[in-house]
């Protein structure tokens, strides 16, 4: 199920919220599980039993960690473990057939490919659990003794699937104590229907906008304005899609009273590409800071190995949000604008203009995205030459296509800003009581609507 | 925040989705759709089977969707916010002034040539001349009314194509339909051609058979007067999602008079008429041409001559009645329904000639004319 959905709006999510309010404090737990479980199980029955073992695994590993705390060889025995389980876990379901396709390019090896449906958000649930055993070994949080609370946890059906990584210290303390005020509750809610106003009406208007330009590009009559109007409605759209699903996971968590980290902070604002990735899918970019740089050393260790430490964790980004060589590629491109931001451009830019660093910064992220959307690198490399040059500059469907999306991109555009917020924050107590309940209407009768004629509702994280 | 407000927007939030919920539970569910012309998703049945294979969950969502209280309200709503958003394209049909024009997909998988090698291997076998026309669709020949740019398939260089075909003698309704393009040719709200449209078409199949001095002119027909032949909303109404324009009305010119119609629908014929009047009362309006889609219908005229085979989809429906007057037998198949070699059934009927008469739109895109070469 994913939240973008009739059936979870109108029936899985009012009937939850019921459920979970009805039901004394102490058995909520309780309920987010099943609930949760259920919410999982929607789309992938039998995956139902991975998400049993890894709850199971990664509870007794918490608890085994904390017995050998004493003996830390066992202690760190067990962390590893656990991480060696759960990489397994991850490795065996997204990455088995392509290791097994590659490997069999070498001469006289031949491994069989399983094919097998990858269980849904296990790119993150896998993380999670990663980070609570380590955690608990860094004596960040306590170890979690009530199996309950613990599949609550690894279950939580707000960020199941397509994050944010919640780590486990994050939430620690309101998986066993928490209250939601009804401004708790209202919030939630707005936050709620922002994020599927974002996906529902701004990422699939500029998904669809993206498969122009791919059927363009399909029937080799792309131009050079297209196919830069298809990288920015890729990065739009992945953008709006990602954040729009992240606010709905954050305003989820609210209604059932968590607080969740924020896992977007208006990335296309940015001044330079590291500064990007401090604020695009910040729940990933600091587990791996945390839980792989860090641990590697960091920056700590001399230059030699700051690069190796840089082009390892660059490598892991790419190569988590998909198991391709066009994914790998798109990581270690970043790798190298953020090793270069640092020791080659560092003085540059710090004497550089603010609007051309943004300029900069825009153009590394978006051909950067013509790299990720793009999985067979052919394609990829005869799409980003004509971007820059191999190709006519402009054609009829070009214009059609620019005044048919042409209102929809300024909104695009201007919904990266902090336009809207700063604007929110201009109008006066007032208005925004009258605006605010106009606005979550006009939100969920636009969005279901949208929904209902649904012919084009993509789930961008199929394969994370 | 005061408590006060906050549980205002909360409740209003809950009451909006628990809401919709409730009146789900509340409507009782519909058979089909009547605005879209389908048939509409019911509740699946339960069984450990499906529920493993995820066609249970699939089935229940798509029951959702189907069954969705105010379901016409919801996609019209959506067609009006994409209209203020500045878009002239509404699920691949374009909004041309007042009236909806379907566009035209390139082909997928080279299916248009392996057709035209279909239509072309008929005509080796069949003992009987075999003629086609392909019926260039409304973004065809009103391509000046597209929006500026927007993207349509080349249909003419394609029937350009299938009338250089071996073999095959071409019915060329692209002249006539392009002469009269100012004319109401197709309808503003259903891919068809109207009734003037296939007139055109006719006059031209007449022309190509060479029996054009027989075709009949525009002024010998009347307009009859049939109740509930307008309010006509047609496939492109629904595909769209607009639903402000005015509908369209459906003419019948050719009296239904002295013409023996059998229907073969279920394996034997039945005795039908060459309108189907009740259909008016439905939505799908067009059907009342034939009573619509069917596997096979044989028109016999006991004052006509010659026997022709047409092969054909839902077009001829309209442009059949025309047929009528002038041959003893039309024999209309459809290669959808209808799995019998179109040769063999010439051949045993005593057919003159097999005429292949498709939309350009629908030929491109049939698997089905592989029977074409059993």
């Amino acid at each position: 199920m994913v939240f973008s959905s009739l059936t979870f709006l109108f029936g899985y999510l009012p009937l939850t919220l019921a459920l979970y309010f009805l039901t004394p404090l102490r058995r909520r737990n309780f309920v987010l599980l099943a609930a949760s479980l259920f919410f999982y199980g929607w789309g992938e029955p039998v995956y139902v039993g991975v998400m049993f073992l890894s709850v199971f695994i990664d509870y007794t590993h918490g608890l085994l960690v904390e017995r050998f705390r004493q003996r830390d060889r066992l202690a760190r025995w067990f962390v590893g473990q656990s991480v060696v389980f759960n990489l397994l876990l991850l490795g065996f379901f997204k990455y088995w057939d392509f290791l097994a396709a590659n490997l069999s390019l070498l001469p006289g090896v031949s491994v069989p490919q399983l094919g097998l449906p990858l269980p849904l958000g296990i790119s993150f649930f896998t993380f999670q659990t990663m980070s609570y055993t380590i955690d608990v070994y860094r004596r960040d949080a306590p170890v979690q003794r009530n199996v309950i609370d613990f599949g609550a946890y690894v279950t939580l059906f707000p960020q199941l699937i397509a994050g944010p990584i919640v780590k486990y210290k994050t939430v620690a303390a309101e998986l066993v104590h928490r209250t939601v005020t009804s401004r708790d509750f209202a919030e939630g809610a707005c936050r709620f229907t922002a994020g599927l106003a974002k996906k529902v009406l701004l990422a699939n208007a500029a998904g669809a906008l993206w498969e122009s330009c791919q059927a363009s590009q399909n029937a080799g009559a792309l131009t050079v304005a297209g196919g830069w109007t298809g990288l920015f409605a890729f990065g739009f759209q992945i953008y709006f899609d990602f954040s729009g699903y992240s606010d709905m996971a954050v305003g989820l968590g609210r209604i059932l009273g968590f607080r969740f980290d924020e896992n977007f902070d208006h990335p296309y604002l940015s001044t330079s590409v590291g500064e990007f990735w401090r604020r695009w899918h910040m729940s990933l970019t600091s587990w791996f800071r945390e839980y792989l740089y860090f641990p590697l050393g960091g920056s700590r260790a001399g230059r030699a190995r700051t690069l190796r430490n840089l082009l390892v964790v660059w490598f892991c980004t790419g190569f988590w949000h998909g198991a391709s060589w066009n994914f790998i590629l798109w990581g270690l491109y970043f790798g190298l604008w953020i090793i270069l931001e640092r020791f080659v451009f560092q003085g540059l830019l710090s004497r550089t203009p603010v609007w051309v660093k943004r300029v900069y910064t825009l153009l590394v992220v978006f051909v950067g995205w013509g790299i990720f959307a793009m999985e067979d690198l052919g394609v990829c490399g005869r799409y980003l030459a004509v971007c820059f040059g191999g190709g006519p500059l402009w054609s009829a469907p070009d214009g059609y296509r620019l005044r048919s999306w042409a209102l929809i991109l300024l909104l695009l555009a201007l919904g990266s800003t902090t336009l809207a917020a700063d604007l929110w924050k201009k109008v006066p107590e007032q208005g925004r009581r009258v605006l605010a309940p106009v606005l979550m209407a006009l939100g969920l009768i636009v969005s279901t609507a949208y929904l209902v004629d649904g012919s084009y509702n993509p789930f961008l994280y199929f394969r994370f | 925040m005061t408590t006060r407000y906050s549980r205002f927007l909360s409740a209003f939030f809950c009451l909006f989705l628990a809401g919709l919920l409730a009146w789900h539970v509340v409507l009782p569910d519909r058979e089909r759709s009547s605005v879209e012309n389908r048939t509409l998703a019911q509740f699946p049945e339960f069984s450990w089977k499906t529920l493993k294979d995820g066609s249970f969950t699939r089935g229940v969502e798509d029951y959702f969707a189907d069954q969705f209280p105010l379901r016409d309200q919801w996609t019209g709503l959506k067609a009006r916010t994409e209209q203020l958003l500045g878009k002239r394209e509404f699920n691949g049909v374009y909004l041309c002034g007042h009236s909806l024009v379907s566009k035209v997909a390139p082909p997928q998988d080279g299916l248009e040539e392996k057709n035209l090698g279909y239509v072309s291997r008929l005509a080796g076998k069949a003992g009987v001349p075999v003629y086609l026309g392909l019926i260039p669709s409304a973004a065809e020949i009103h391509r000046d009314r597209l929006p500026k740019g927007a993207e349509s398939w080349d249909q003419a260089a394609f029937i350009a194509r299938g009338a250089e075909l071996e073999g095959v003698e071409p019915i060329d309704f692209l002249t006539p339909l392009a002469a009269h393009a100012g004319e109401d040719i197709f309808y503003r709200t259903d891919h068809h051609w109207t009734t003037l449209g296939a007139y055109y078409g006719y006059a031209a199949l007449m022309e190509a058979l060479g029996r054009g001095e027989e075709a009949l002119g525009q002024e010998t027909f009347e307009r009859l007067t049939v109740p509930h032949s307008d309010a006509f909303q047609g496939t492109l109404y629904s595909q769209s999602g607009i639903h402000w324009l005015p509908p369209d009305s459906i003419e019948f010119w050719v009296p239904d008079e002295g013409f023996e119609v059998a229907s073969w629908r279920d394996g034997s014929p039945k005795k039908a008429a060459l309108y189907d009047l009740a259909k008016l009362q439905t939505k799908d309006k067009y059907s009342a041409f034939l009573g619509g889609n069917q596997p096979l219908c044989v028109i016999k005229n006991p004052e006509g001559t010659g026997k022709l085979l047409v092969i054909r989809d839902s077009y001829a429906d309209s442009m059949a009645p025309f047929l009528a007057l002038h041959f003893k037998e039309v024999h209309l198949l459809d290669p959808r329904y209808y799995r019998y070699s179109a040769a063999k059934y010439a051949e045993e009927n005593g057919l003159d000639a097999i005429a292949v008469v498709y939309s350009v739109p629908n030929f491109i895109t049939d698997r089905n004319l592989v029977l074409l070469i059993q």
